[in-house]
């Protein structure tokens, strides 16, 4: 990765996480929403950095749009409870369990490969060669995510599909109505 | 809260603007939303139907199809828009995408397994036809669901509706006292 | 390896182990209940930027195969599977804000104390 790429990517990153220690750390449920939105969308860039822009699109309108919007609707259908306070209090036992937890993972990280290196085990995998090479020979679509979502492992879809539908039904259930509209 | 004397589409929209906070009237909001909402549904529409092509999808087309009705509830008024949208559109939207996918991959059961395109055998293989058709299902599904996610959490619990604006409304004032 | 090595070659990582880390954060010690599911949020993205940093390669193209083309491209299957969690993760987080509706309904209030002194004292 060229310096240049490597510092737009960390600049990136940087920001996602500061938005994110920022909507944990506000006390005022709408500054953590309005900090949970900008979170997602230096997310959504990353994602194109990574050479990702179906998940790019995903990740833009669901987090940015839809998850905020619900999030404002339901603090909106209860109570904003707001103070004086800018920021929460710290408990030290959770900060503790939390410091713990990432350092337990951060020994981890030295054992990974590098990010895009080509020896890495997803590159050389011939689970990756053989999609990358016969998507387009068998099944005649070019975006080889989409022919792997739908024609190679189309059932998983399906089953997500079924969790979509589901969740959308459990909400009626939860919140007694009757119809959607 | 005495109205008297208003007609009755006034009472509507003072009680609709008492239950429901969430609607401030802006000329700016309106006129934006009314000039950009055809482009964004239409950009939803091309990214449903060129997912094999070019990045996009059912998923990515159905979410921003949906965001295109939240944004019309932004600029108008939630229970505007659901009165707009009334009726079984939402539920036939869902319903619909969902058969289609069940019944294309029950369909190649005839000549081959379940869901296996290339048994419908249309043109070089039916793969590439089975794959557009089962995106608009998950496009249909998944638009459908997150639009009606949406305008049932707005509406909120329905049988305790009456207790809900009385105690909303006392813990705004408690926590402004305090 | 030196401490700068680790920083610019697995800089994604370490940015996973944080937001791991906020989210984790987020979720034990919001007392209100909006703020655990925005914590949740952000946890379930941390894991995902560790899903799809694994899969690039220097210089890789995305999963868009052109005819005759030779460039070397990222590799599709992280993405797919991202992509149906990123969509489930929604349908989980409209069904939780749900329950917290109900719960403010029974209970009154979104802060986790007082639901607590509530339910002790009924």
């Amino acid at each position: 990765m060229t310096p240049i790429q490597w510092g737009i990517l960390a600049s990136v990153l940087t920001l996602a996480v500061v938005v994110a220690a920022a909507a944990v750390l506000l006390y005022d449920v709408l500054n953590a929403i309005i900090a949970f939105a900008t979170f997602s969308f230096g997310v959504a860039i990353t994602w194109i950095l990574f050479a990702a822009p179906d998940v790019a699109l995903t990740e833009a309108a669901v987090g940015a749009g839809i998850t905020t919007t619900l999030l404002l609707v339901t603090i909106a259908r209860t109570v904003r409870q707001s103070g004086d306070r800018l920021l929460e209090k710290v408990d030290p036992r959770a900060a503790l369990t939390a410091i713990l937890f990432t350092g337990l993972l951060a020994t981890t990280v030295d054992n990974l490969p590098a990010i895009g290196s080509p020896q890495s085990p997803i590159a050389t995998s011939p689970i990756t060669s053989y999609y990358i090479e016969n998507a387009y020979p068998e099944t005649g679509v070019e975006n080889a995510v989409t022919a792997v979502l739908a024609a190679y492992r189309g059932f998983d879809t399906l089953g997500e599909a079924t969790v979509v539908i589901a969740a959308g039904l459990a909400v009626l259930v939860i919140l007694q109505q009757e119809a959607y509209a | 809260m005495s109205n008297n004397a208003d007609t009755a589409s006034d009472t509507d929209t003072r009680a609709e603007s008492i239950n429901n906070p969430t609607y401030v009237e802006s000329t700016i909001i309106m006129t934006t939303v009314r000039l950009v909402v055809p482009f964004i549904f239409t950009f939803g529409l091309f990214v449903m139907f060129h997912g094999a092509d070019s990045a996009g999808g059912g998923f990515q087309g159905g979410v921003i199809v949906a965001s295109t009705v939240l944004l019309l509830a932004f600029a108008f008024g939630i229970d505007a828009t659901r009165r707009w949208i009334e009726g079984p559109l939402i539920r036939t939207a869902i319903a619909t995408g969902g058969g289609l996918f069940i019944l294309i991959g029950l369909g190649a059961l005839i000549n081959g397994q379940f869901l296996e395109y290339a048994a419908y055998d249309i043109g070089t293989t039916g793969i590439k036809y089975g794959i557009e058709l089962v995106e608009l299902g998950i496009g249909a599904i998944v638009s459908g669901v997150l639009i009606g996610l949406f305008f049932t959490l707005a509406r909120g619990d329905m049988l305790t509706e009456g207790d809900i604006d009385q105690r909303s409304s006392q813990e705004q004032h408690g926590s402004d006292r305090s | 390896m030196t401490p700068i090595e680790l920083f610019t070659s697995r800089y994604s990582y370490i940015v996973f182990v944080a937001l791991v880390g906020i989210g984790l954060y987020g979720v034990i010690n919001s007392s209100n209940l909006v703020k655990k599911v925005i914590g949740l949020n952000i946890f379930q993205v941390g894991i995902f930027l560790f899903f799809i940093a694994s899969g690039y390669v220097n210089g890789a193209a995305p999963p868009l195969i052109e005819k005759g083309a030779e460039t070397a491209y990222a590799s599709p299957l992280p993405h797919v599977l991202i992509l149906t969690a990123i969509v489930v993760g929604v349908s989980l987080t409209a069904v939780a804000l749900a329950l917290i509706i109900r719960v403010y309904n029974a209970y009154g209030s979104l802060d986790e104390d007082v639901i607590r002194e509530v339910q002790l004292n009924d």
